[in-house]
Formats: C-alpha cells, sequence, structure tokens
C-alpha cells in the first residue's frame, strides 16, 4: 500500500496534524518551529519528511494527517521534480481541500519563473492554493506559518469559520490565464 | 642592522595585527620594557617601524636577532603558506629515546656537512613540538634569511611538516632529517595543508572520530527538539549521519582545502567510441576545494547528497591521511572510477 490516504485514522480531538514535505529539508524545521509557536488554542503537531511514499515502519504510530503541503524551492530543478514524484503517491481524497503548496524564491530571475508558472499550472489542475513565502527572513517565515495556520485549521475542522476545506480549496485554489490570452 | 634584517623587520611587522604587536614585541623579549612602553602602537606601520628599528639600534641587534621575532612570529601564527606532511620509516631501535638536545645537535652536524652555509634556529614548545627554522645559502654565497624554510616535528613521532622548502635542498633537509632522528628513511605523506593544525591532527588522530556501533542513538535523544514536531525519516537520517561521522569524524573537524584526484586510467565511457579505443591513457586531474573540505563531505553524506556508503575514494582522505591521490588501472574497476557524485 504505497498512497497516503486521509481518512484511515480517527482524528484527535482539538488537535490538528500537518505535513511538511521537502526534497532540502531546509525551509520545514523553521516553518514547523514558527507553526508550533503561534497556536495557543488548540494542539498542532507537524511532521516533516523528504518525500512520499513515508516509511512504512511510521505507519502505525503516524497520526491522521489533515493537511499535506509541499515545499518547493523554485531555484532548483530537482526539488520540483521530487515533488512531482511525490505527488503520486497522495491518495485522491487529498485533493479536496487538504492539499497545499508553498513555494520559495520565486523573485529569483527568469528560471524561478517559469518553474513557478508550472507550479501554478500543476496546482489550478488540482484545484489546490499556492502560498508564496519568503524564507530569509523571520517575517516571512511567521507570515507563511500564519496563511498555512489558516488553511490548516479549516482542514481539521477547528477553524471558527463555518465551512468545510473543500469549500475553502474552491475560493483559494490557484488560477492560471490561459495561454492564449495575449494580453 | 643590515638591510636583510631591515627587510625582514619590516615584513613581519606590515603581517601582524595592531593589537598583536605588543605582546609579540614582548615574546621576542630583546627589547627593555621602558623602550617598549616607549612605543606607540596606534601609529601607522611604516612610522611604527622607524621608531622600532632606532631602538634596536639603540640595543645593537643583529640579523640573529631578527630572525628570532620571525621565529615567533611563526610559532603563533603558523598558518603562512602550505605545509606539507612527511613520514619517517623504520625506526631503528634506539629511535624512540632521542631527546631534542641529541636531535639538535645531530640535525645541524649533518646539515653543516654538506652545505657549509646554513642558519639553524630551533626551539621546543611545551606540547612536545620541535620548530625549526633554516636559511639557506650555499658553499660560496651566505644564508638567505629571505626565504627560510620551517620545519616541524613531534619527537617520538615519525611526522615531519615542512613550510617553504625549495626543491634544491629538498635532499639535504631529508638526510638531515633521517640520519638526526635514527630512522631509515623518509617518504612525502602527500597531505599538504594551509593549516598547521590541521594536517597535524589528521595524522596523529587528534580529531573525534566515529566507530562503527550496534546501538543506534535516536535523533530523538540527541535533538531536544520541540515534541511536537516529528520527523518521518529519522531512521534513514540518522543512519546517514552515523555512515557520515564514521568516515570523516564527529564535532569539529579539521581544516583542509583541497584533496586532488590524478587519474591515469583507461577512458571508460559507454558513449564515445573515439575515447574508448584508445590504449593510452586518459589523464585527468579531480580537484575538490572548500572552506573546510572534509566538513562539505560530512555535510553531503549527512545530507544524502552523496550516496553511501561512503567511496573509499574520499573516506581514505580520513582513514589514510592524504589528501593527493593518483589512480591507475590497476585496481579494481571500481576504485579506477571518479567519486560518484548525484545530485
Amino acid at each position: 500500500m504505497a498512497l497516503l490516504t486521509p481518512y484511515r485514522k480517527v482524528p484527535e480531538l482539538n488537535t490538528a496534524t500537518l505535513l511538511l514535505v521537502e526534497n532540502e529539508e531546509q525551509f520545514q524545521s523553521r516553518l514547523a518551529d514558527a507553526i508550533v509557536q503561534r497556536e495557543k488554542d488548540s494542539t498542532v503537531h507537524v511532521r516533516l519528511a523528504r518525500k512520499l511514499p513515508l516509511p512504512v515502519e511510521n505507519r502505525e504510530t503516524r497520526p491522521h494527517i489533515d493537511l499535506v503541503v509541499f515545499i518547493v524551492n523554485l531555484l532548483s530543478e530537482r526539488s520540483l521534480q521530487a515533488m512531482e514524484n511525490s505527488l503520486n503517491h497522495l491518495g485522491s481524497d487529498y485533493f479536496l481541500g487538504k492539499l497545499c503548496f508553498v513555494v520559495t524564491d520565486a523573485r529569483r530571475g527568469a528560471v524561478t519563473q517559469e518553474r513557478l508558472l508550472s507550479v501554478r499550472r500543476l496546482a489550478a489542475s488540482h484545484r489546490c492554493p499556492v502560498i508564496c513565502a519568503e524564507h530569509q527572513t523571520e517575517d516571512g517565515v511567521t507570515m507563511a506559518a500564519m496563511r498555512l495556520l489558516t488553511i490548516l485549521k479549516v482542514s481539521a475542522g477547528l477553524s471558527s469559520m463555518s465551512t468545510t476545506a473543500l469549500y475553502l480549496s474552491t475560493l483559494t485554489r490557484c488560477t492560471v490565464p490561459s495561454d492564449f490570452d495575449e494580453d | 642592522m643590515d638591510e636583510q634584517a631591515r627587510t625582514i623587520l619590516q615584513r613581519i611587522i606590515r603581517k601582524i595585527p595592531n593589537k598583536k604587536l605588543e605582546t609579540t614585541l614582548r615574546a621576542w623579549d630583546h627589547l627593555s620594557s621602558e623602550q617598549l612602553q616607549s612605543l606607540d602602537y596606534a601609529q601607522p606601520k611604516w612610522l611604527f617601524l622607524e621608531n622600532l628599528i632606532s631602538r634596536c639600534e639603540e640595543n645593537r641587534l643583529s640579523l640573529k636577532d631578527v630572525t628570532k621575532l620571525e621565529m615567533v612570529f611563526h610559532i603563533d601564527n603558523p598558518n603562512q603558506g602550505k605545509w606539507h606532511a612527511c613520514q619517517l620509516f623504520q625506526a631503528e631501535d634506539d629511535a624512540l629515546s632521542v631527546n631534542f638536545i641529541q636531535f639538535r645537535e645531530q640535525f645541524i652536524a649533518h646539515l653543516e656537512e654538506v652545505i657549509r652555509h646554513v642558519s639553524v634556529r630551533t626551539k621546543k614548545l611545551e606540547d612536545g613540538a620541535v620548530w625549526i627554522r633554516i636559511a639557506w645559502g650555499d658553499n660560496f654565497s651566505k644564508p638567505n634569511h629571505l626565504k627560510p624554510t620551517y620545519v616541524v616535528h613531534y619527537l617520538q613521532t615519525p611526522y615531519v611538516f615542512i613550510l617553504n622548502l625549495m626543491p634544491k635542498h629538498k635532499s639535504y633537509l631529508y638526510q638531515a632529517l633521517v640520519l638526526s632522528t635514527k630512522h631509515v628513511s623518509i617518504k612525502e605523506a602527500h597531505l599538504s595543508s594551509k593549516s598547521l593544525s590541521a594536517i597535524r591532527d589528521i595524522l596523529m588522530r587528534q580529531y573525534q572520530q566515529v566507530f562503527p556501533t550496534n546501538q543506534e542513538r535516536t535523533l530523538k535523544e540527541r535533538n531536544a527538539s520541540n515534541p511536537k514536531i516529528e520527523k518521518e525519516h529519522a531512521d534513514c537520517a540518522e543512519r546517514r549521519h552515523q555512515m557520515a561521522c564514521e568516515a570523516f569524524g564527529d564535532g569539529v573537524l579539521p581544516k583542509l582545502e583541497t584533496a586532488v584526484y590524478r587519474l591515469e586510467t583507461r577512458y571508460r565511457g559507454n558513449s564515445n567510441n573515439t575515447l574508448n579505443d584508445k590504449d593510452e591513457l586518459f589523464r585527468g586531474v579531480v580537484k575538490f576545494s572548500s572552506s573546510n573540505l572534509l566538513e562539505s563531505f560530512r555535510h553531503c553524506v549527512s545530507a544524502g547528497m552523496a550516496e553511501g556508503p561512503v567511496t573509499p575514494l574520499l573516506s581514505s582522505i580520513t582513514q589514510k591521511g592524504r589528501n593527493y591521490f593518483v589512480i591507475n588501472d590497476k585496481v579494481t574497476g571500481a576504485a579506477s572510477q571518479t567519486p560518484a557524485h548525484k545530485t
């Protein structure tokens, strides 16, 4: 069994679990620290991984995961490829509002713009949001953490807004202008 | 003071930072305390040098005393050039009983036998290191103090570290070292670096080594991080880190700058037919350079960028204590390829 699915385990009360997947394993630890420190009302657990599929040994101890976040560093082609490979191991139920993409270094040159476009096309085809994060300053990390927390709380059902993950994702999903749009 | 002495003094004073001037001159012990106090250490260096030269001339200091200052400076700041390591082989029975005085007498005697004009100064430090400064002349001219060779030897170990040796003096120095330490031969250890302490630590194994163990310390025990953050691939990462530390060591690693692999093998690619058929050797040089090479290798392995187990080509830098390798075709196919570096 290779696919990660959200409904294998029963969620715990007042708890949300986030899975951060990043090939370089650099931004994810700082983001995790920022997320865990900000959330005071409920318990947030963060799991860090390098790629999917996740190791089989952890299957029993792994809790119910509410949101899967793929972190892509646009400066590295390998990061993008690793993300696309990992996407194949994700169960289809996650694509209904429980998936999010975070990209870093989006403003660094022409190559990153192309990669950003491909990430956005991928996200648009799956109806998922894309968050551009700035990972080199404290403020940037905090901002990304806050935005992820908002989406996480809706996915886990902890949010005060009465909405579901699927509905939120229709509002936040990425859209890409069509290629024929010249203007 | 003659011209050579002034030049050497000028060179040393230029290199010493202002803050350390006073302590270095005090360690030199050739100027009285009043003279030291009368110098203004905040002046621009050329002005300071003039004052210093006038104090030295008051005391009638000569070239010999200035070379002593140069030696004090080098002992405090050994990283002034590239150090090369050599190893002595085949110790005779009484090699371990050679003490400093015996060694010095024998060394100077052997050098003076072959070169008439050579100027040698030695000093023994508390950690057992013997520093030797050699200014070479030849049978007709006086020693040139502007290009001295520095040699560091730890008595009772077979290791010698050499700085600034010219090829024409190599055989004289080697012969003197071999005879005065009561060994039979000396060979180059193929280890060189700007930092003396780095090559000393590698050869004498004074860095923190890690040995293969069956016990696995989990990452959770070692990093007391937030209990709410868990890593999925913790086991994998721990295993990679252990492998990296076994190959390169733990903690602070000795600072090497380069590793050079000289290939003298035949071309073994599968695409280019013209290169494949040649019988002659495909010569190439692979050079790794970094501000701290061992640290970068260790990080490559523990981050998963280089595949494990660590290839013996890389781990023999620490295991064998060398950073210059010549790879021939005689060894098995695996060892004659360049180190695998997959991104």
